[in-house]
């Protein structure tokens, strides 16, 4: 068979592939969109209150404790899982090349995956929430989420099972590991939180460990997935180093439950607890240069791609931002810094990079990729892209390093014994402010991608052979207008 | 018959150029697709080797200063020379003093609470099967010495309450009971559930009582329930110490008397 002829019939076989999954993907895409531009609402009615107590008084239902737990946790099971699940299947077909066959059963799993979150926001709303820290929707949601996952992804683990070639690409190393690693710490930290009646302070260490394990073992392995995947194929590179690629994967996966207890410094826990799990937290460095700076080398000498390819240009960003997370756990797990942080806004900005800046970052490079395989259509507007990214990355850029150096400083404040403690309040207050526009120039960005992912999913894209671009071409492409042939 | 046959190979609605090109523009995004290569076998960057085991180097110090590895780490944590700062205006906490009764009867409440209310029920009024009432009962209003000997140490065997003999046993509570909670208790019990003593145990009184339930008790480590022929012959009397007037006033947190 020739080359060409190959080549015909693995288009004809992605094609395929894209059309199964296009409803579940589609589904989970704009949902997800959706919820985050709710979560955003919330994030900045929560940053809002902080500083302007009397803002929308009238409506109790959000006061400011409501508003920030509605906030983060309809941005993690909202938006991120969601996400996830949509950049999981497409991934997962698309790597065994398998078409999907229970496209159905996905988006009914995907609509009772929503139903919790529903189900969830209002019960934080009426003042039902749980109190533990990313588990706060009322108990019974917990359940929905575990029978909705098991829906959702156990067609990918069959299609790893039955799927074509026996090369395992790196981006499926990751999607197993978060599909099987899911349910391990979902399960433990719900279970021994609400089922289980242990020792209050211990309740607390399981939260704190469900926040970092979730991070490290679920939203940064498919945001890997997610780079491993995209920036070889929009670059038409091989992936850097396979040897790196291995290192990355197995200290990631080795270190990643370690973490979160540091959290609890000083609490009546056995000390080795916040200390393995801070030495965990720098560790954690490890994996994160590695995996970007993988990717960077897979990307460098295609710095013209980045700029125009939009998906290209997330990844890197993402993956900039997951060196930057590594470096900032080094910062906040050593000692010195721990004991003045631990009470401050930097675990939140840790927290908004890793969720924003690193798994979004990534997610919406996914999107931008997947989405016009699925939908046969075009991005319509290159500015709409542009304004996402641009204020994306600035608002999370200014979100996460004014909570992180803003709540070094409040920490230092709050230390300062000898200085009133209206010291560190003012400080404190000053973040708050900073956060409140940040979250509004993130909230703008959002508001274009969810217009633009809606125009999408009623296949209003642009019919066109080529993909949209962030910046336009500078000149003409020696074979005209419609000639040049891309691969974004 | 079928018109599967008749079905022409073109219909004069359809261009095959444009169906042709809505095609190849529908597997547009999938045809233009690199492959994805085999992975790459660059060398690991020196740099990079360094710069992981830097970060160990990092995490082995922040594990050293954990320490003894099960020791708590809280004084570690906790600023020397810490002090609290004054109020504003450097006023002290005002405590507004209060009739004794009604001191000694809150407090009361808060060990009725804990400890009586399973049994006697909330009312007071006991459960009119196995717990005999105490609102109306001529035990607790009458001789106090005989009462706080019912509290500290139980009552085994038929006792008559409020017209009908209960046979059941009661436990002793004297476990953790200090003076202070002794007169709380039977100030409140005296003067609640429709009783209506009006007078005050003082703490004085309740300490006299908490002696001779240490004398009865002898070297045992706890007192036998007592009956009530005991009770008749021996503690018919109220307790020693001087009467308070039940309007004195008293500081709510220490329970001294405040001079006026």
């Amino acid at each position: 068979m020739s080359n060409d002829q190959t080549n015909t019939l693995d288009a004809r076989l992605r094609t395929a592939i894209d059309k199964s999954v296009s409803n579940p993907v589609m589904f989970f895409f704009t949902t997800g969109a959706l919820w985050l531009v709710v979560s955003i609402l919330l994030g900045v009615l929560a940053s809002l209150k902080s500083h302007w107590p009397t803002f929308f008084e009238a409506f109790g239902e959000l006061s400011t404790g409501r508003a920030y737990v509605a906030h983060l946790n309809v941005l993690i099971y909202g938006w991120c899982f969601p996400a996830a699940f949509g950049a999981i299947i497409w991934f997962m077909s698309r790597l065994c090349r398998k078409e999907s066959k229970h496209a159905g059963i996905i988006v009914a799993a995907g609509l009772v995956w929503n139903f919790g979150v529903v189900i969830g926001l209002l019960g934080v709303m009426l003042g039902k929430s749980t109190g533990v820290p990313w588990m706060e929707f009322p108990n019974q949601c917990w359940v929905i989420f575990l029978f909705a996952y098991i829906l959702i992804a156990i067609w990918s683990f069959v299609q790893f099972r039955v799927r074509e070639g026996g090369h395992v690409y790196i981006s499926q190393w990751y999607i197993l590991a978060a599909l099987f690693l899911f349910p391990w710490i979902f399960c433990s930290a719900h279970i021994f939180t609400f089922v289980f009646d242990g020792h209050p302070v211990m309740t607390a260490a399981v939260a704190s460990w469900f926040k970092s394990s979730i991070v490290n073992l679920f939203f940064i392995p498919v945001a890997a997935a997610s780079v491993y995947y995209i920036a070889p194929k929009v670059t038409g590179r091989p992936v850097h180093s396979y040897s790196l690629a291995l290192l990355g994967f197995w200290t990631l996966i080795i270190l990643g439950a370690w973490g979160g207890i540091q959290k609890l410094t000083g609490a009546p826990l056995p000390a080795f607890m916040p200390y393995v799990s801070a030495a965990a937290g720098v560790l954690f460095f490890i994996p994160a240069l590695t995996i970007g700076y993988n990717i960077l080398m897979t990307t460098k000498s295609h710095h013209d791609l980045a700029k125009k390819s939009p998906s290209l240009r997330f990844t890197v960003a993402s993956v900039i931002a997951l060196i930057g997370m590594g470096v900032a756990g080094v910062f906040l797990n050593l000692p010195s810094v721990m004991r003045g942080t631990q009470f401050s806004l930097s675990g939140y900005g840790y927290e908004i990079l890793a969720l924003y800046g690193v798994f979004s970052m990534s997610m919406f490079a996914a999107i931008y990729y997947i989405v016009p395989r699925v939908t046969k259509r075009e991005w319509l507007a290159p500015s709409f892209i542009r304004t996402h990214f641009n204020l994306s990355a600035y608002g999370v850029i200014a979100v996460v390093m004014g909570s992180i150096l803003g709540g070094y400083l409040q920490g230092a404040a709050v230390e300062a014994i000898d200085q009133p403690f209206s010291d560190a309040k003012a400080t404190a207050y000053m973040i708050s402010i900073f956060n409140s526009i940040a979250w509004v120039i993130i909230l703008i960005s959002n508001l274009a991608f969810l217009f633009h992912i809606l125009l999408m999913a009623v296949r209003l894209g642009r019919h066109s052979k080529h993909a949209t671009l962030i910046e336009e071409h500078h000149g003409s492409s020696p074979h005209g207008a419609d000639g040049k042939v891309n691969n974004y | 018959m079928s018109d599967n046959n008749q079905k022409p190979d073109l219909n004069e609605d359809l261009n095959v150029l444009d169906a042709h090109g809505n095609l190849v523009e529908a597997s547009a995004a999938s045809s233009r697709e690199n492959q994805l290569q085999e992975n790459g076998m660059e060398p690991v960057s020196l740099w990079i080797i360094l710069a992981c085991f830097a970060g160990v180097l990092v995490a082995g110090t922040v594990l050293g200063k954990s320490g003894v590895l099960s020791a708590n780490s809280y004084n570690e944590f906790v600023v020397s020379g810490y002090t609290q700062a004054e109020r504003p205006g450097g006023a002290e906490e005002v405590i507004v003093p209060a009739a004794i009764i009604d001191v000694f009867a809150k407090k009361g409440a808060k060990i009725y609470q804990a400890k009586c209310q399973g049994c006697h029920q909330p009312t007071g009024l006991g459960d009119g099967a196995n717990f005999p009432p105490l609102g109306g009962s001529e035990w607790v209003q009458g001789d106090t010495s005989a009462l706080a000997q019912i509290i500290l140490n139980g009552v085994i065997g038929p006792i008559k309450v409020a017209g009908r003999t209960w046979n059941g046993a009661m436990p002793g509570q004297a476990a953790g009971m200090t003076d202070e909670d002794l007169a709380g208790l039977m100030t409140y019990i005296r003067n609640s559930f429709g009783n209506e003593t009006g007078d005050v145990i003082s703490i004085e009184m309740a300490s006299n009582a908490l002696a001779d339930y240490k004398t009865r008790m002898g070297p045992a480590p706890v007192a036998p329930p007592i009956k009530v022929a005991e009770l008749e012959s021996k503690y018919m009397v109220s307790l020693k110490g001087a009467k308070l007037d039940p309007a004195t006033k008293v500081n709510p947190e220490t329970l001294e008397v405040v001079a006026e």
